[in-house]
């Protein structure tokens, strides 16, 4: 007899439970997120912060699109969307580099009304510069990285040489390396000079190290300057002179970093990513690599001048998503400090929050976060807000001439004067 | 007699050396690929670099499938060459019949049409295809991919099926006619059957070509999770790297189907390639 | 209507389906894109367009770029083909030769033909690294080379090594077309002239080639314009580097529709390759009637 009134009230108990569960569902509105960002960007634990997100608010299910890791793959998978209507994904990850065009489209939403002040101020405010216009801010930075410089302490110290702060000192101390060390494989220097975007921000690297600017104080880009000649002849004079291989110019970031890793420069010049992988356990050079902040021209203040080309993904809103507020409190979850912490620790990506160089708990994980925080404080962005949609373009141009210049295909001031023209006609200044 | 049995044999070494170096050089790329997939990362970029593989592994083919949508571009390669072959199989066979058993004022002309079209540039279908198939809501989905290939490769299917029917003995159809068989019974119940290996070999060449075919897969698949195979292992070279341990691997897993499939049909599949080179 | 009038009616029905999207896929589009160049279209506008004449042509043949993808077009298709063609007739009379071993060869050198191009090129990109690809460790170790070369590093390198990489992948293509020809050739033409006296060449002037000659050119007819349309190659290869070597007119004109959405100029470009395609493809039908003409 028990055992069937048990079995009656626990047929009750599903019943009702049953009834106020799908009560309970209609009451709340579930609201479907989509967030795109490349699985690489946000390592491993990306799905665990989500999961986290959807438990603190039941209502919203988020879909992780895992977009191309190539950064112009996944713009042009955004843009194909965008251009139809689609809401697909509701939240975008960003480069740096991009806000500027889809700004410019109506591809984003003003923030302002998202998040406070307050809440902005405590973001790096020249990112937060790429993606504001009229004051609006259209994209909150998720994390920041930059060009840094990277030297083997080992070979400085066998032959009693500091750390270079110019780039004449580099060359100068590069030769004595190579010459002591008498190893066909090895050459003096090392980067990404391939017709990349990386071979740009090497190109602004060097012409802020010169005190030159690519954007004037009209808010034109100027290309054709004395600065941009004095960095392009060293580029050019670093591979006449065989610093750098000429292999170089067929370099990404991997390659450049490989052939130091590989043990055969001591000098590189790559993202911040690289860190990791030349500190790794089987990494040859592990013990023996340190990060500085890349060389200057001489006459020129190493300890002033802003010249690492800083990069960021950042986070933007689908001016087509139904579901703008929930977007909104997602972006606000992965970027508080909290969470931002979590992912440098997590994969060396570091918080792009002002304030960050005395983190206690983040120095005492990453010790190298010092030396990039003083290197983005020695930073600078490309000129994508200035060129606004028209800045792949603007890039693509350069690229052509710097590399163009770099194959001795044509004479330093033909390529800036070529690529000057190019760009105002792209530009209409 | 015997000086002409050792010129013969030299000759015939000859032949076989030069056979021997011509597989080398053809199929060694493929064999580096392979030998590159056993090296654990850290091998691959090992200086001095190694040519055999030191500890040979298949972590590889492990981490590809797990790391990588691998397996998901293999199965939308598999779904969109699948279907894309056989609607080109219907089509182009209603047509051969037509121009190739029965014929019409024009039929000839219709067949040049159909050449001179399949000659078509990608590049000048691409901004309007994209820019309808985007009004059509048809960008990143599988039907959207399928109507171009069909468009893009039902015209060689044609001509391969028009040369095959065309060496059909007409007795068969008029016994059936004589029964009051109609046309598509026709087609399917009669001519089909006796031309097994002339379909076979047209949709072979339809599925490699769309397991190869870039342009229009990279344009109308945006979405990670929808592109081929051939496109998504071309584009996973990141924004730093190359990782060569994870591409020398996918690319193999990727053209292993396409490498069987010319070994057993290698026959019939230049058979359909040279039909009417000789005319 | 008469039985056989209603079967050629039949007929026609049964090629309009087939028809229809051939046409809805490759000709209507084409006469579109051709339409859009002669707009102001963009991609992320609503529209109304207007019509702007000329204007993008007058733009696009005013961009250096665009004029080095035109000159990089023709040089890969002209030196690539005359090497397919060259590799390819050799290929084709050794295979007609060599009887015994057919088998393993048609699988040989159709295994190139099957390769994905992308695939195929990024192979090819992984063997060509100045610092860790398999060519400069082979040829530094067996001492041939002194210094590593850089095989994709400089515009004129690049482009031959882009060409290689073609004739690799296609000149076996080009070879089966051309022994299809071959097999043609009736056997006692040689014994006959033979007998007359004649050298091998003599032969080939003047027997082989003659006869394969229809082969031929068709086979050149179909590499060119593969060649002329080329995309995955050096997209996969090169990325059209260094300093715009090696893109072709498809990669320019890609680069301009889906990297900077201009899709005014990109319809442009894409024209523009159609017609000198096009002038192509007539140049040959030309060349294969003056012979039929002349035979």
């Amino acid at each position: 007899m028990l055992r069937l009134r048990t079995f009656l009230v626990g047929l009750m108990v599903v019943f009702v439970g049953t009834f106020a569960f799908a009560a309970g569902e209609q009451e709340v509105e579930e609201v479907d997120l989509q967030i795109g960002i490349a699985p690489r960007e946000v390592g491993d634990t990306f799905p665990e912060k989500i999961a986290e997100f959807e438990e603190q608010n039941p209502q919203v299910n988020v879909d992780w699109l895992e977009v191309p890791g190539v950064p112009g793959e996944q713009k042009s998978l955004y843009v194909t969307n965008l251009v139809g209507a689609s809401d697909e994904p509701d939240i975008m990850a960003l480069d740096v580099i991009w806000p500027g065009e889809f700004i410019a489209n109506n591809w984003t939403i003003p923030l302002n009304d998202y998040f406070t002040d307050e809440e902005l101020a405590d973001f790096n405010p020249a990112l937060l510069d790429a993606a504001t216009v009229n004051g609006e801010v259209h994209a909150i930075p998720y994390y920041q990285n930059a060009i840094h410089f990277f030297y083997r302490r080992d070979l400085l110290d066998d032959y009693g040489l500091d750390v270079p702060t110019t780039w004449a000192e580099l060359e100068e101390k590069a030769d004595i390396i190579l010459e002591g060390e008498d190893d066909p494989d090895m050459v003096g220097y090392s980067s990404m000079w391939a017709e990349i975007e990386g071979l740009f921000m090497n190109y602004l690297q060097f012409l802020w190290g010169a005190g030159g600017q690519i954007v004037d104080d009209a808010g034109n880009i100027v290309i054709d300057t004395p600065e941009g000649e004095q960095a392009l002849e060293q580029m050019v004079g670093m591979l006449e002179r065989g610093t750098a291989p000429d292999s170089l110019l067929t370099y990404d970031p991997n390659d450049a970093q490989t052939v130091f890793r590989q043990g055969r420069t001591p000098f590189l010049v790559v993202q911040g990513f690289v860190w990791d992988l030349l500190t790794a356990d089987d990494s040859p050079v592990a013990d023996v690599v340190e990060m500085g902040s890349v060389p200057v021209f001489d006459g020129v203040d190493p300890e002033t001048t802003p010249r690492h080309a800083t990069g960021a993904w950042m986070f933007a809103i689908n001016p087509h998503s139904e579901h703008p507020d929930e977007a909104a409190e997602l972006i606000r979850y992965l970027t508080t400090e909290e969470n931002q912490v979590r992912l440098a620790i997590e994969t060396g990506n570091l918080p792009p929050r002002v304030g960050m160089e005395d983190h206690e708990e983040l120095l005492a994980e990453k010790p190298i976060a010092e030396q990039q925080f003083k290197n983005f404080n020695l930073g600078n962005v490309r000129p994508s807000m200035e060129a606004g949609e028209d800045y792949s373009e603007l890039s693509s141009i350069m690229q052509r001439y710097i590399h163009g210049a770099l194959l001795g295909e044509m004479e330093v001031d033909e390529a800036l004067q070529s690529a000057q023209e190019e760009a105002d006609a792209l530009l209409g200044q | 007699m015997r000086a002409i049995t050792v010129r013969y044999t030299g000759n015939q070494l000859l032949q076989y050396g030069v056979a021997i170096l011509l597989a080398v050089i053809f199929f060694f790329p493929v064999v580096w690929m392979f030998l590159t997939s056993l090296k654990p990362a850290g091998e691959i970029y090992a200086w001095p670099p190694h040519f055999f593989p030191q500890a040979p592994t298949i972590i590889n083919y492990f981490r590809v499938f797990t790391q990588s949508l691998l397996g998901r571009y293999i199965l939308n390669s598999m779904i969109v060459s699948s279907f894309s072959a056989v609607a080109v199989i219907v089509l182009a066979s209603m047509a051969a019949y037509g121009i190739a058993r029965i014929g019409f004022r024009g039929s000839s002309l219709v067949l040049v049409v159909f050449i001179g079209l399949a000659m078509f540039p990608q590049l000048a279908i691409v901004p309007s295809i994209f820019t309808w198939f985007r009004d059509l809501g048809l960008i990143n989905t599988y039907v959207g991919i399928v109507i171009a290939y069909v468009g893009l490769f039902t015209p060689i299917a044609l001509w391969i099926l028009t040369v095959y029917f065309r060496t059909i003995p007409s007795d068969l159809e008029e016994s059936a006619r004589i029964d009051g068989c109609g046309m598509l019974r026709m087609i399917s119940h009669i001519i089909l059957p006796v031309s097994i290996p002339g379909v076979v070999t047209a949709a072979l060449i339809v599925i490699i070509q769309t397991w190869n075919e870039f342009f229009l897969a990279l344009v109308i698949l945006s979405r990670n999770h929808l592109r081929t195979a051939t496109v998504g292992i071309a584009l996973y070279p990141g924004e730093y790297a190359f990782p060569w341990d994870l591409i020398t691997t996918a690319t193999f897993m990727a053209i292993l189907p396409i490498f069987f499939l010319t070994l057993v049909f290698q026959r019939r599949i230049i058979g359909g390639l040279t039909a009417g080179a000789i005319r | 209507m008469t039985q056989s009038k209603r079967r050629r009616l039949h007929a026609m029905l049964l090629v309009v389906p087939a028809l229809a999207i051939v046409l809805a896929v490759l000709l209507f589009p084409t006469i579109n894109t051709a339409r859009i160049s002669l707009t102001d279209f963009s991609l992320t506008d609503t529209g109304p367009f207007e019509f702007v004449g000329l204007e993008n042509y007058r733009r696009a043949l005013g961009i250096g770029e665009f004029h080095s993808a035109i000159r990089t077009t023709i040089v890969f298709t002209v030196v690539g083909v005359l090497f397919q063609g060259l590799f390819g007739l050799m290929l084709a009379m050794f295979l007609n030769k060599a009887m015994k071993m057919r088998g393993l060869l048609r699988a040989t050198i159709l295994f190139p033909w099957a390769l994905p191009t992308a695939l195929n090129a990024i192979i090819w990109r992984w063997m060509y690294s100045a610092d860790f690809g398999v060519f400069n460790f082979l040829l530094l170790r067996f001492g041939l080379i002194d210094s590593r070369i850089n095989w994709l590093g400089t515009p004129d390198m690049a482009m031959a090594s882009m060409i290689f990489v073609a004739v690799w992948k296609t000149s076996s293509f080009m070879a089966l077309i051309i022994l299809t020809g071959l097999q043609t050739v009736p056997g006692d033409l040689y014994e006959a002239a033979r007998i007359d006296g004649a050298s091998k060449w003599q032969q080939f002037k003047r027997i082989t080639f003659p006869l394969i000659t229809p082969a031929f050119i068709l086979a050149l007819l179909l590499r060119s314009m593969d060649a002329f349309r080329a995309f995955e190659l050096p997209f996969a290869l090169t990325d059209g580097g260094p300093a715009r070597a090696t893109q072709t007119m498809a990669l320019y004109g890609y680069r301009q529709l889906f990297d900077f959405l201009n899709f005014d100029v990109g319809s442009t470009v894409a024209v523009t390759q159609f017609v000198m395609l096009l002038a192509l493809g007539l140049l040959y039908i030309w060349l294969l009637r003056r012979r039929e003409r002349t035979l």
